[in-house]
């Protein structure tokens, strides 16, 4: 029974490419975890894995910082987080951008519904409903969706079918006193014989928090609740079917880099999944069928001197599905497909209203009622060549069809004789091959290369004088903008010793006709105090090279230790730095276990970055250093356990920001957050 | 002019189908509504327009009819006149020739100041050798369609710039077109044609303007054509500079619009 409902929650996990078993493993370790009793009180199983195979497994004490979905991306290696605010950071990969990777839920396709990015699809899912996040680098290793950068996967937890103790319970709650934030949040599973429910909810409230320097960050204030329900139902012996429903709603959720804040973000995702041993030739098959649909205001109502107020909401809706299996699984071989197809709307207007009374209001879409349609078709291939190599290779193969369904949207376009209309027909493909070799028995050397092409986004493609705070034009997307293409070549050694664990990666990307803003002089700007007007363009040539440096060490039976750095260099078509490159940064994490106390000191030390792009008005970025502290105290209870942490973040009430922060806006200063979980079985 | 030609088509259908024998009253298109009409010598003349006369330039279809309702053809002259208490003045008027056919005749008065206590309008027709004197009606529009100005380069010449299309702009691509006149006399007005413009739409209350506009040229008649785009609805000035042939600026006209 267990090995059934092992089997049939790794279906989640398939996915072609490297990494394959090391994330089963750890797939499979946390549905242990869930189905042990008394185990499972030590940590939700949040496990983090990325196909760049540095597996990452937190520790308890690290959940003190995973207070939300934005903290933990950002202590993954290789991830960045472009900051606005408090709320919604924007996940960088290896420096690119959300318009680079594709973002996704249990493989479900999720559009943000903000103009300025104010609501990546990441900030839709709060941690308690992760089961497993999935970071991929690169063009060959999602198979989501066709992208250049990669993508992020997240997984939701799912109700455990567990006979012993059908009812299990976990409630949280902490404060943070940079903000004095509150969080609450409540997790139930309810286990039948053929049905399994489970319910969560969270509710986070926090104000404006104060900086190092002791200043309160006005506008830094949100709220927001959050909401799932998920059924597992046990057709038969050999099938599942699985229902999903996730809201979150979003209110009063401050922007202190960007002019305007957000009045509510609300979003409804759901989706209904068919699990079973085999249908047809396809073993292990999933079918889903999704649909989500996100409402985003913003608003400048709580905003003093407002040169002008705007109405701006933004409307996605996604419905899609998709079927994914594997074709053949031998003891030297592996196959999977996965065929899909999405259609995803976008709408975004904008209303001004003059300070002055006689003036008229004003009124543009900023999104004129994008429609995009896309239908992929994955290969993945992975093959023993000998016990000590392994071949992979995988291919997608994607068509999309855009255009845009306003007369308005088509009137604006005609300022610039453009034509949106039109259905624009594009064939976007995929490739990857890997190889990986085991030398002797500790260290194991893959090598990929990676071709990807991507699609504009709506904004680069049809987006309408969007003012782009962080170098501050406006910008106009072309709808005749060509799809951008990479290669992606990527090198990494894992070695194993005794206590010592290092993992190396190092990759270049080279972009061919990346998109970019490009100034047009000609044009003056639509937004007041803005610097210029910029065309999305296919500019040419762009260049990244970097690496990832992770070492583990397990010094004695209880200390632990671990050190991750990065780099990125990018330069563009001119041969001028890329924006936002991640400067070098070194964490250095320390985790004590003494009886039923962790004592976990961790060091953060980023370098400064002076490689900016002038274009892009981007500012160089100090060098700082960063001290965090923790402690936390697991106490047995005859059912479940409690739990009781405390901790100092910026011990130094250091004022700093990082490379990616949007204006100069200081980041949190010393806070001292205690956290309260309580499990029961 | 596609409204004229829907019309002419209009009354030709109505006279051959009845034979000339009763006239009934022409088919006309939508958008166009009887504004006046006066008996006098036993000519009938009823003006059609789109909307009542205003300060600007007027498109005016006519009904021309005997004293038994039967539409005529003939020779015309069109002139309107402001009578004021101690002077009378003309406007700038186009007749595309002096000849009419089945009761039909359009002609673009430009009205140079509207009706009011300072005067009254007229319109003075010459039919065939009878006068008809129509007294209409014409207003301020809300958003001038009319600007008038001396010229900067001698102070003296005054300048007539009639605003004529974009009736209804909308946000996107609109045709442009304007016309240019001067006063010679009191009674004699004269096309404009040797201009050249530059032109710039401006949103005021945020201080941008629109991009790819092509400046008004003249294509005849004092008639200049251009292209004007707009990005958002509310309140544009359509901002033009005049120069003259020798480049120097005259003035420097523009027109309010709003739409939504």
């Amino acid at each position: 029974m267990r090995h059934f409902i092992i089997g049939i929650i790794l279906l989640w996990s398939i996915q072609p490419g490297f990494g394959q078993t090391e994330k089963e493993k750890a797939w499979l370790d946390s549905m242990k975890s869930e189905t042990h009793i008394g185990v499972e009180m030590q940590l939700d199983p949040v496990v983090v894995t990325d196909s760049a195979r540095l597996a990452q497994l937190t520790t308890p004490m690290m959940l003190m910082k995973l207070r939300s979905t934005d903290q933990l991306m950002h202590r993954l290696s290789g991830v960045n987080m472009i900051r606005r605010g408090s709320f919604a950071n924007e996940p960088l990969l290896r420096g690119l951008t959300s318009d680079r990777y594709v973002i996704s839920i249990d493989g479900m396709r999720i559009y943000g519904a903000c103009t300025d990015k104010m609501d990546p699809a990441s900030a839709y899912i709060e941690t308690i409903n992760l089961k497993s996040l999935d970071v991929s680098f690169g063009p060959g290793s999602n198979t989501n969706g066709s992208a250049t950068g990669g993508g992020i996967n997240f997984g939701l937890k799912k109700p455990v079918f567990n006979p012993d103790t059908p009812f299990k319970a976990s409630a949280n709650t902490s404060y943070y006193s940079v903000s004095h934030g509150f969080d609450q949040s409540l997790d139930l599973n309810y286990s039948m014989k053929k049905l399994a429910l489970r319910l969560s909810g969270v509710h986070r409230k926090a104000g404006n928090y104060s900086n190092g320097r002791g200043e309160k960050v006005r506008y830094s204030q949100f709220e927001k609740t959050n909401y799932s329900a998920s059924l597992n139902y046990r057709v038969n012996k050999s099938s599942l079917l699985t229902v999903d429903f996730v809201g979150d709603d979003a209110r009063n959720v401050g922007y202190p880099a960007l002019p305007m804040d957000v009045a509510f973000a609300k979003a409804k995702m759901m989706a209904v999944a068919y699990l079973a041993n085999k249908l047809w030739v396809l073993r292990e098959p999933e079918i889903k069928l999704y649909h989500n649909n996100i409402k985003h205001k913003m608003d400048d109502t709580q905003r003093e001197q407002v040169a002008m107020h705007m109405d701006m909401p933004g409307n996605t809706r996604t419905t899609g599905g998709f079927i994914k299996g594997l074709l053949h699984n031998g003891q030297k071989s592996r196959l999977s497909l996965q065929a899909d197809f999405h259609k995803v709307f976008w709408h975004a207007e904008m209303t001004m209203y003059p300070n002055n009374p006689n003036q008229k209001p004003m009124f543009m879409l900023t999104w004129p009622d994008i429609h995009r349609s896309i239908a992929g078709i994955n290969l993945g291939h992975q093959y023993s060549l000998a016990p000590d190599q392994q071949l992979q290779g995988s291919l997608r193969i994607e068509r999309a069809t855009s255009f845009i369904s306003s007369n308005f949207g088509e009137r604006q376009l005609s300022v610039f004789d453009k034509s949106g209309t039109e259905h624009r027909n594009e064939i976007l493909i995929n490739l990857s091959a890997g190889h990986s070799l085991q030398l002797g028995q500790s260290t194991q050397v893959t090598s990929s290369l990676a071709y990807g092409e991507r699609l504009p986004t709506a904004s680069e493609q049809f987006g309408f004088y969007l003012f782009n705070q962080q170098d501050g034009y406006d910008y106009l997307g072309d709808p005749d903008l060509k799809k951008e293409r990479n290669i992606h070549l990527e090198f990494r050694q894992s070695t194993q010793k005794q206590n010592i664990q290092l993992e190396t990666a190092v990759f270049t990307y080279w972009f061919n006709d990346y998109i970019m803003g490009v100034y047009d002089p000609s044009l003056s700007n639509m937004t007041i105090g803005a610097k210029g007007v910029k065309w999305h363009r296919n500019t040419g040539d762009a260049l990244m090279l970097g690496g990832e440096v992770r070492i583990k060490n397990q010094w004695f039976g209880t200390l632990k230790s671990e050190l991750n750095a990065q780099y990125v260099y990018g330069q563009d078509a001119d041969g001028e730095p890329l924006p936002q490159m991640p400067p070098l940064k070194i964490s250095y994490t320390i985790d004590q276990k003494a009886g039923r106390w962790h004592f976990q000191p961790e060091f953060i030390w980023s370098s400064a970055q002076n490689r900016i792009s002038s274009k892009f008005n981007e500012r160089a970025t100090d060098s700082f250093f960063l001290a965090n502290l923790g402690i936390s105290k697991n106490i047995k209870l005859p059912s479940g356990a409690f739990r009781m942490t405390l901790s100092v973040n910026n011990l130094f009430d250091l004022a700093y920001r990082e490379h990616f922060d949007i204006g100069s806006i200081l980041r949190q200063g010393r806070s001292i957050d205690v956290l309260l979980s309580w499990h029961l079985n | 002019m596609k409204y004229l030609k829907i019309i002419i088509i209009g009354l030709l259908v109505a006279c051959y189908s009845c034979g000339g024998s009763e006239a009934p009253e022409p088919v006309f298109k939508t958008e166009l509504t009887k504004i006046t009409s006066k008996t006098e010598n036993g000519i009938k003349v009823t003006l059609f327009a789109s909307t009542g006369f205003f300060v600007g330039y007027n498109a005016v279809t006519a009904k021309i009819e005997d004293k038994n309702g039967k539409l005529i053809n003939g020779k015309i002259s069109v002139k309107p006149i402001m009578k004021m208490k101690t002077m009378s003045h003309s406007c700038p008027i186009e007749l595309p020739n002096g000849t009419f056919k089945n009761g039909t005749c359009q002609f673009n008065p430009v009205f140079v100041m509207p009706s009011g206590e300072m005067g009254s309008w007229r319109i003075e027709f010459n039919i065939n050798g009878t006068e008809v004197k129509v007294p209409v009606n014409v207003s301020a529009p809300e958003k001038a369609r009319l600007v008038s100005f001396k010229s900067m380069t001698d102070a003296k010449t005054k300048y007539f710039v009639a605003f004529i299309d974009p009736k209804k702009p909308k946000v996107g691509r609109n045709d442009l077109e304007i016309a240019v006149y001067k006063r010679e006399s009191m009674m004699k007005w004269s096309a404009v044609t040797g201009m050249k413009f530059q032109l710039k739409p401006w949103m005021v209350s945020m201080d941008h303007g629109s991009p790819n506009n092509v400046a008004p040229v003249h294509t005849k008649n004092g008639h200049y054509k251009g292209t004007v785009n707009f990005t958002m609805t509310g309140d544009w000035q359509v901002r033009l500079t005049m120069k003259d042939g020798n480049d120097k600026v005259c003035g420097k006209p523009y027109f309010d619009l709003y739409f939504q």
